[in-house]
């Protein structure tokens, strides 16, 4: 009883103290210091710094991280957004963990893209150098009580089995198959991790290389690599279901694996996409329809154009909006929208959405007939994409004012 | 002088019989806009010798996009440095009030106390100026840094950062010096225009101009509460109960800040460190009055009527823009200690870019101006405040030289 009043308190005036704080504009200051006192120790509450940068392959490096003040440690298998600056604008991208939640360190294993202004940056960075890094989020996480699994990997999309792994090794799970598939060899990411996890009890590992096991010109990753790799978990014993079929499968890797192996129809599929969804493909059938924006972007109620084979993020930026967003690949829920009417379709799953005032994600959601929107959450990036800025120049600037200005006030 | 014997179709520029504009194209190249007896007042006013040129429609519109290729330019240039500059502005202006409170909460002698109060002084100017005005217009949305952003800012001084956002982002920049709609134009309460009525009040004008220097932030943050307008009877008692609610909030904090809470941590400094706050303050309230009054009061600003403004194109926009604002001459430290407000055009002209950009495009812009005729009003400070408070005794007075259309023409 004593302790809950006691509670309470504490929690009033922490409350009080925080809004004293930012009503003093002492909040600021310390924000504004916290990283220039760095050098004491002072850890911040956003920011994770880099104690290592460990080579992985010729194009993967692992960033080691000490974590964030109040960090709250992950499930196997979340990402975290990092958010860094390019030209002063802050861009983010998600990450998987690579370290499991026990480890005393974060990691996230980079693979650099070519060309990639994100992953670039990041593989120029080097111990000592601080990462803003975002709360772990997702779903693509290990049951509590893991029983049988196959974790499948290809290329980079090994990053979140091995946080998955290092947690299996601290568990009693005794049956865990890892296919891991690769271009070479020298691709492989944790390969020295691989070889030493096939040695364990109740783990067993499968690495498929291109240049090794497939035909010259056949690369990839499908249901008949698998079978090569796995025959066994095909096969189920008399009068009972395959093994695969009762087996918790985790699976993350390129588009195109992702395609076959969900095409296989897994009951126990959980899937993890980690490179940009690839825009839908431009349909002859498509249909014009309109799209109604709610909110204070326009009281009026703004309406467009848009296309069925096209996500509404897309279109509505082509149209000169800024709606929040992220991932764009249905991750992260930024680009959350309240939708009031209509029906759209997951660009993914291909869910549909037609029931009123449903929450759809703006980056997946491709419009099947007339959608009328809620509010949507602005950009606080301002993109620097140039269609955005072309039809930021040709507004009125009354007409910009007024949606600058964050409230009210009627002209007349 | 030739007078100029056409008649302006001035209802060439808006026809109230369909609603529609028609662009007249005259001899506009050619005609002293001074001379003709059909063009507002306002127009009639010498600036320092000379007045813009009246543009036509197609002109405005050739300038606009002049401008706008600037505007353009400077939106694709954006980058590190902007990002780099105004953190360190930040960061300068944190350190000088740390080290401004430092000096009056622990020294004790009269130079330390001098220091330290212009050091919180400083660091109030550079916070209101070029970082909370700068910001709060949004010109930093682009880094996504929420520390830059413009709709949730919240600045060292009375006057609420959403009550700024609408009365002066919205209002004052889009309706710049349109008479009955820019509520900045004497701040309701002054007479800085000859168009503007003449009352009995305006007798006592130069005293409470200099009562507004002094408690500057507090003119500035009731005024969006409308209190004028509510003795007129234009506003509800209620609608201005309604509107003080965020005033009262805020000023409450920033009194408790600078007045309570400071004084009483320095225990028995605690004279001294209210004091030193009290000045600080009106230090940055007399800096930021002159700085303004100089945007857009000095002779040759001209205010325009809104039958004048009504389906403006955004090259008109552009024009009042120029035509409504006057810079301030000085150096690199002076610009910025008036947060690039030294640079009233530029910053009329594009709000919404970064501030420290002005005076690289400034040249540009003057040129402008002068291929087009358009007057850019600029002088330094100390020319443009005498200019101002000649202004503002000399319209204490009713009618007092205001000179007649027939003068103008003789």
């Amino acid at each position: 009883m004593l302790s809950t009043i006691e509670r309470r308190l504490s929690a009033t005036l922490r409350d009080a103290r925080r809004t004293a704080a930012r009503r003093f504009l002492v909040d600021r200051q310390t924000g504004l210091w916290r990283s220039e006192l760095a050098w004491l120790g002072v850890r911040s509450r956003d920011h994770a710094r880099i104690t290592a940068v460990l080579d992985e392959t010729p194009d993967t490096r692992t960033l080691v991280l000490e974590p964030p003040r109040g960090w709250v440690p992950h499930r196997p298998g979340q990402w975290t957004r990092v958010e860094i600056e390019l030209a002063g604008v802050r861009t983010s991208r998600c990450y998987s963990l690579s370290s499991a939640p026990h480890d005393p360190e974060l990691r996230i294993t980079v693979k650099r893209v070519p060309n990639g202004r994100v992953s670039g940056r990041l593989h120029a960075l080097r111990a000592g150098d601080a990462l803003r890094i975002s709360p772990a989020e997702g779903q693509f996480v290990l049951p509590t009580h893991p029983a049988r699994l196959l974790l499948l990997s290809g290329g980079s999309g090994i990053t979140p089995m091995r946080a998955m792994w290092r947690a299996l090794l601290e568990s009693d799970a005794a049956d865990v198959v890892i296919v891991h598939h690769a271009r070479t060899r020298a691709d492989v990411i944790f390969g020295a991790e691989l070889d030493a996890l096939a040695k364990r009890r109740g783990f067993r590992v499968v690495v498929r290389l291109d240049d090794e096991h497939a035909r010259p010109g056949e690369g990839g990753f499908d249901e008949g690599a698998l079978r090569t790799a796995v025959p066994d978990l095909f096969a189920g014993s008399a009068g009972s279901a395959a093994d695969l079929e009762e087996r918790e499968v985790f699976v993350c890797g390129p588009p195109a694996m992702m395609q076959r192996v969900e095409a296989m129809g897994l009951p126990r599929l959980h899937v993890e996409r980690f490179a940009a969804m690839p825009r839908p493909a431009a349909d002859p059938d498509a249909t014009e329809v309109l799209v109604t924006l709610g909110g204070r972007a326009s009281p009026s109620g703004r309406t467009l154009p848009a296309r069925t084979d096209g996500t509404l993020l897309d279109q509505l930026e082509a149209a000169g909006e800024r709606p929040a967003s992220g991932c764009r690949m249905g991750l992260c829920r930024t680009c959350s929208c309240l939708k009031r009417s209509g029906t759209v379709r997951h660009a993914i799953s291909g869910a549909i959405s037609d029931a009123p005032d449903e929450i759809i994600q703006l980056c997946v959601s491709v419009p099947c007939t007339d959608v009328e929107l809620g509010p949507i959450v602005q950009a606080a990036v301002h993109s620097a994409m140039p269609h955005e800025r072309a039809a930021e120049r040709t507004l009125d600037p009354r007409e910009k004012l007024a949606r600058r200005s964050t409230q009210k006030v009627d002209p007349r | 002088m030739i007078l100029d014997t056409q008649p302006i179709e001035t209802s060439g520029r808006f026809d109230p019989a369909n609603g529609t504009a028609k662009s007249v194209v005259t001899s506009d190249a050619t005609r002293d806009v001074t001379r003709s007896p059909m063009v507002p007042t306002s127009e009639l006013r010498p600036s320092h010798g000379k007045s813009s040129r009246r543009l036509s429609r197609e002109e405005s519109d050739a300038l606009g996009r002049e401008l706008d290729a600037i505007r353009a330019e400077v939106l694709a240039d954006l980058g590190e440095r902007d990002v780099a500059h105004i953190r360190a502005v930040m960061k300068a202006s944190g350190a000088a009030a740390i080290a401004g409170r430092t000096l009056l909460h622990f020294g004790i002698d009269p130079v330390t106390f001098v220091l330290g109060t212009s050091a919180l002084g400083v660091a109030k100017i550079l916070e209101n100026m070029e970082i909370g005005h700068n910001v709060m217009h949004g010109q930093y949305d682009w880094t996504g840094d929420p520390a830059l952003r413009g709709a949730a800012y919240e600045w060292d001084i009375v006057c609420p950062g959403d009550d700024w956002r609408s009365s002066h982002n919205y209002e004052h920049h889009t309706f710049t010096n349109i008479l009955g709609k820019d509520r900045d134009i004497g701040y309701q309460f002054l007479r800085v225009a000859d168009e503007q009525p003449w009352e009995m009040r305006h007798l006592a004008q130069p005293v409470t101009a200099l009562a507004l220097a002094v408690f500057f932030e507090w003119g500035v943050g009731m005024h969006d509460l409308r209190v004028a307008e509510t003795t007129r009877g234009e506003q509800s008692v209620a609608e201005l109960w309604r509107r003080s609610g965020p005033f009262l909030a805020k000023a409450g904090w920033q009194v408790a800040k600078d007045y309570v809470v400071f004084p009483l941590i320095a225990g028995p400094n605690a004279p001294r460190v209210l004091a030193g706050n009290v000045l600080a303050n009106v230090a940055r309230n007399l800096w930021t009055f002159s700085v303004i009054f100089c945007g857009h009061f000095p002779e040759g600003v001209r205010v325009y009527t809104e039958e004048e403004t009504k389906d403006e194109s955004r090259g008109e926009w552009y024009v009042r823009q120029i035509n409504g604002s006057a810079n301030l001459d000085g150096s690199r430290w002076m610009h910025l200690m008036t947060g690039h407000l030294s640079h009233q055009i530029e910053h009329h002209l594009f709000p919404d870019l970064p501030a420290a950009r002005y005076p690289e495009i400034a040249p540009r812009v003057r040129a402008i101006c002068e291929r087009y005729g358009q007057v850019y009003a600029t002088g330094s400070l100390p020319a443009q405040l005498a200019d101002v408070a000649k202004r503002i005794v000399r319209l204490s007075w009713p009618r007092r030289g205001k000179r007649a259309p027939s003068a103008a023409a003789a």
